[in-house]
């Protein structure tokens, strides 16, 4: 196991020759062992997938750590979700991935690709137009704001607060339902004008906050 | 009586002494004095009086020898008397600590109170103090702290403190600098994430670790660096305020 639990808010990743990890910048809060640091950008060449991950830019800038030991990594006091997969991948918000390994495949869902849906689903859950795909047999950890809960879906549907939406893994549709009334165009309503339905078979992991970073 | 509340309701003997009443919150048994941060106290119980730290030491000669850091005097102030005393910061976990004829540097913003059988002085490091001898001391962190034992190299921000070990020297990481004078866009890498310059620890000892916080204003650290640039000649010194000035115009 790379990814050691150390508390809520902190993840200890073993970096090896073989397993370089990429991570958020400004999130390693120390390390030991013969590791380096290096900012990885848009022309970046090597470690696969990196490039589109950088394409979700500029709210999303990685590094790669190298080398041989082990880091600690954690993000201004927000709480951890490591997720391990196995061949399949995870959606989640660009500027919530703290770390994974840097041999999962990225790419960036962006405004006009796969739909205008999802272009929308980045807008509402406010934390930008990009959702990431991750994908392949390796190891991601997220950040939420309160911890995450993960809820299973086998086939029935969910509603989530766009807001407290983290992440989700698995064959899921989710769909951004506006419900709209005359008493939200005034300004007197419930606050849960728009929801997130999720449907299908997966698991779709919520934060306990309806706060954005 | 309000109904569905599990928690218990505390008075003044049913409080823990000198114990957590929850992950966020401390409770002081005081009888005599204790140093505490200025704001970190959030209710008392009894007798009990708080004087600002250099007030208090035109009464109790004493306590210059204990606090001797004329920086930090107006931040904290010494609570006298009898009584519970129950101090957080900012729903940070809060946890005290035991140091048995030891020293240990921590972030002043994170140290809350000690005994005063503990000697309190300024680190080097800028923003760091040092307690020295025996007694019990609380200090707040982001989430549970971290223990981990040198050779360490730790992200300022996410540094808490270190204990018996040499203060940390620091560490520039060659990789990333590379890669910025080769962009020739250093500003733009990140520079303020701090990520090529980290503290490294060797020796014995150990660091503490918590996860990195976002920086709360510590009003004697400005004097601590202004009193740095005596350092500097009047045409540097021009120079550095020419530069802040520019800074302080770009934000």
């Amino acid at each position: 196991m790379t990814y050691e639990v150390v508390n809520s808010k902190v993840v200890r990743v073993q970096v090896s020759q073989a397993n370089p990890v990429l991570a958020r910048r400004g999130a390693m809060l120390g390390y030991s062992g013969q590791v380096a640091f290096r900012p990885v950008s848009g022309a970046a060449q090597g470690i696969g997938g990196m490039v589109g991950t950088m394409m979700a830019g500029e709210s999303n800038k990685m590094m790669v750590a190298e080398g041989q030991g082990s880091v600690l990594y954690g993000f201004r006091g927000l709480y951890v979700t490591v997720i391990d997969l196995t061949g399949d991948s995870l959606v989640v918000e660009a500027d919530r991935l703290l770390a994974h390994d840097a041999n999962l495949q990225t790419g960036v869902e962006m405004v006009g690709q796969g739909g205008g849906r999802s272009a929308v689903r980045g807008a509402m859950t406010g934390q930008g137009l990009f959702t990431t795909r991750v994908s392949g047999n390796g190891t991601v950890s997220v950040l939420s704001h309160g911890g995450t809960f993960p809820i299973q879906l086998n086939g029935e549907t969910v509603g989530v607060d766009p807001q407290a939406y983290v992440a989700h893994t698995g064959a899921l549709q989710v769909d951004l339902k506006a419900s709209v009334g005359m008493r939200d165009l005034i300004g007197r309503g419930s606050g849960e004008a728009f929801q997130l339905h999720v449907s299908g078979h997966g698991t779709v992991y919520v934060q306990a906050s309806e706060e954005k970073f | 009586m309000i109904d569905g509340i599990e928690t218990p309701t505390w008075d003044a003997s049913s409080l823990p002494a000198d114990d957590n009443v929850n992950p966020y919150a401390f409770s002081i048994a005081l009888a005599g004095e204790w140093f505490v941060s200025k704001g970190a106290m959030i209710a008392y119980y009894g007798n009990v009086e708080f004087a600002g730290v250099s007030q208090y030491a035109s009464r109790a000669s004493w306590v210059a020898a204990r606090f001797s850091s004329p920086l930090y005097a107006s931040e904290w102030v010494v609570a006298a008397g009898q009584g519970k005393v129950i101090v957080a910061d900012r729903g940070y976990d809060v946890n005290s600590y035991d140091l048995d004829e030891g020293n240990l540097t921590i972030k002043q913003t994170n140290l809350l109170g000690f005994q005063t059988s503990l000697e309190l002085k300024q680190s080097i490091v800028p923003g760091f103090v040092t307690l020295i001898g025996t007694g019990k001391f609380l200090a707040s962190s982001n989430g549970p702290v971290i223990f981990v034992e040198p050779p360490f190299r730790a992200d300022p921000d996410a540094l808490l403190g270190w204990a018996d070990c040499p203060s940390p020297s620091q560490h520039y990481d060659h990789h990333w600098m590379a890669q910025s004078f080769m962009a020739g866009i250093q500003g733009m890498f990140g520079r303020e994430s701090g990520e090529e310059r980290q503290y490294d620890f060797t020796g014995a000892g150990t660091v503490l670790m918590q996860s990195s916080e976002q920086l709360r204003v510590d009003g004697a650290l400005m004097k601590l660096v202004e009193s740095q640039t005596n350092l500097l000649d009047a045409q540097s010194a021009g120079a550095l305020g020419h530069r802040l000035v520019q800074r302080s115009q770009q934000q």
